[in-house]
């Protein structure tokens, strides 16, 4: 598996991410370590890790700037790339959710004109909504977005959930899963055929790696 | 009161000029010398048509990208977004009773209202060859060759073509009677390789394990030098064994005529493209660059729906991206020659002589002489012309 170029997320996916990498086999020297380095290099393997933004690995991927990646299918699917999506990690489990106050679990969200959803995943949202039929005013934010509804900027949010404590500490309740998620592993389609050997062998790898 | 627009561009064009524009230019030449070197002859259909000849059999997603607009008798037109449609139509209401088969190329822009990324723009220059009249597996593998080495003769070395076959998923799905949108999530899942996703899927659906099996193997799909045992592994009824016999004799048709190894592989789970392929489509790939320069297949289907019915395949090559992954060329723009202007005939004469011998002359129009002349002229890195009354007063 000479020449991969392999994207890792920062944040909430990456030590798993780091682990599973070097279980497959690949080794980074010094990644853990808090410098700012943002690129490490496996001389052995002629293999190279970027640290990326979890939304800038698939934008790295999609344009072959990097092989393979490791993200969040949340981040995928709102990015909406092209990319191929071999292998669903074990770990990094959350879902998509729209929540509301819990008056809001009970109502008809038919009836409800000029619905307006707060959330992170604007893509997503607008995808869900839509397929129902019903036209929500998005009101894109950046993060903090059960203050939405708690404040009145919004009467829904569209947001990630790994064990809703946050949304429980603000008062709020689940309504519906939009979409279940885990890490998974995103391949470059041209990587996929110039370097089909390097590429599959390392995937084999990582199925093994991830499985144990 | 001027208007913010006027100075700015729409999103997702571009201008081209200098190198570049000579480099592209260039490029469409050295193309359009291959695909004429195979027996294709061109044609150029028009810009834009009735919006009902564009979108026929164009696919969703193609359509929502139109560039849709009015003639004054509120008809709706469109902009091309491929040349495959405005042929198709061609050779059904103009040119069915021709011998068969016909070899066309074309070369122009097409324009698609999408998010310009991964190296396309929203009017970009397609060069490609439609082989009309024909359904065999030399007619598949010349059409797969001439590909090849088209990129080939730009400049472009180790490209890897992928070969995938529509028409093996259609035999996996055969007579189960499924919803074409429950069609559309199974072949999504499946081009994506996504595995899981695609377990979950067909855990809805009614059909049995062995069919379900074989999907899911299709998903994980690897090329390797037996992917023929591979491919006939995962047949489960006479129609898919007929498919992958079909596609060995495309392939053993191209091993031997493309002298390299390594270059094909075969891809069942390529399933995308345009939403008229019906057998062997394929994508080119280069190192380098993330995304297909050049991809194509087989649609037999299209030309029926404007008339009668003929099998046929075709390829696009991206020009910009086919750019992207050549060097910048250092193309020589400037003049041969600076020549003096002056008005005797016989100066003028040395002009058309020097262009006649194929030197770019360049007529120095803002009258310089002497040494300003000479100076300009090695700042263009040309040679000078002076005018030959040098001191006479010139005439007329």
């Amino acid at each position: 598996m000479r020449g991969l170029t392999v994207a890792l997320p920062k944040g909430r996916l990456f030590e798993r991410s780091l682990q599973v990498v070097e279980a497959s086999g690949l080794r980074f020297h010094a990644a853990r370590s808090d410098s700012r380095r943002l690129m490490f290099a496996d001389e052995r393997s002629g293999s190279r890790m970027i640290l990326v933004k979890p939304v800038d690995v698939v934008t790295y991927v999609e344009h072959g700037a990097a092989d393979v990646g490791i993200v969040g299918e949340d981040v995928l699917h709102e990015s909406g790339v092209d990319v191929l999506e071999p292998l669903t990690l074990p770990f990094g489990q959350c879902r998509i959710v729209v929540a509301g106050t819990p008056e809001q679990r009970n109502a008809n969200l038919r009836l409800m004109t000029n619905l307006r959803v707060a959330t992170k995943y604007p893509r997503l949202t607008r995808d869900h909504f839509a397929r129902r039929g019903l036209s929500a005013e998005l009101i894109a934010l950046s993060g903090s977005v059960e203050l939405g509804p708690a404040i009145g900027l919004a009467d829904l949010l569209v947001d990630v959930v790994d064990t809703g404590r946050t949304l429980r500490d603000n008062g709020l309740v689940e309504i519906e899963t939009i979409l279940r998620c885990a890490a998974c592993v995103i391949v470059n389609r041209a990587s996929q055929v110039i370097k089909s050997e390097s590429v599959n062998q390392w995937l084999a790898q990582m199925q093994i790696a991830s499985s144990q | 009161m001027t208007s913010d627009y006027e100075r700015q561009l729409p999103h997702g064009l571009s201008d081209l000029f200098f190198a570049e524009a000579a480099q592209r230019t260039a490029l469409e030449s050295g193309l359009a010398e291959t695909f004429l070197r195979w027996g294709y002859t061109q044609v150029i259909p028009p810009t834009f048509e009735f919006y009902e000849s564009i979108a026929a059999e164009a696919g969703t997603q193609l359509r929502e990208e139109l560039y849709r607009f009015f003639d004054r008798d509120g008809r709706t037109l469109a902009l091309r977004a491929d040349f495959t449609i405005p042929i198709a139509r061609i050779v059904a209401t103009k040119l069915y009773d021709q011998p068969m088969p016909l070899r066309f190329y074309y070369i122009g822009s097409v324009f698609r209202h999408e998010e310009p990324r991964a190296g396309r723009r929203r009017e970009f220059t397609q060069a490609g060859i439609e082989l009309i009249g024909a359904r065999t597996p030399a007619a598949d593998a010349e059409v797969i060759a001439l590909a090849l080495e088209a990129l080939r003769t730009i400049g472009l070395r180790e490209v890897r073509i992928s070969i995938g076959q529509m028409a093996f998923f259609k035999a996996l799905l055969a007579d189960l009677g499924l919803a074409p949108e429950q069609v559309a999530q199974v072949k999504a899942a499946i081009e994506r390789r996504a595995t899981a996703q695609l377990e979950s899927i067909l855990r809805a659906l009614p059909m049995a394990d062995e069919r379900r099996h074989a999907l899911v193997q299709l998903a994980g799909w690897r090329h390797s030098e037996r992917w023929r045992e591979a491919a006939h592994a995962l047949c489960i009824n006479a129609q898919s064994h007929q498919v992958i016999d079909e596609l060995t004799e495309v392939v053993e048709r191209l091993r031997a005529s493309v002298q390299a190894d390594n270059v094909l592989s075969v891809d069942l789970t390529a399933l995308r493209g345009m939403e008229y392929y019906t057998g062997v489509v394929f994508a080119g790939f280069v190192p380098g660059i993330g995304y297909d320069l050049v991809s194509g297949g087989r649609y037999d289907e299209l030309i029926g729906h404007f008339g009668k019915a003929c099998p046929a395949m075709g390829f696009a090559i991206g020009v910009e991206r086919a750019m992207m992954a050549l060097p910048a060329q250092n193309a020589r723009l400037g003049p041969d020659v600076v020549a003096e202007a002056c008005a005797h005939a016989e100066c003028y004469e040395q002009i058309v002589a020097a262009r006649r011998a194929g030197e770019r002359v360049l007529v120095d129009v803002l009258g310089r002489s002497g040494g300003a002349l000479r100076a300009y002229a090695q700042s263009l890195g040309a040679r000078v012309l002076a005018c030959r009354h040098k001191g006479k007063i010139c005439e007329g």
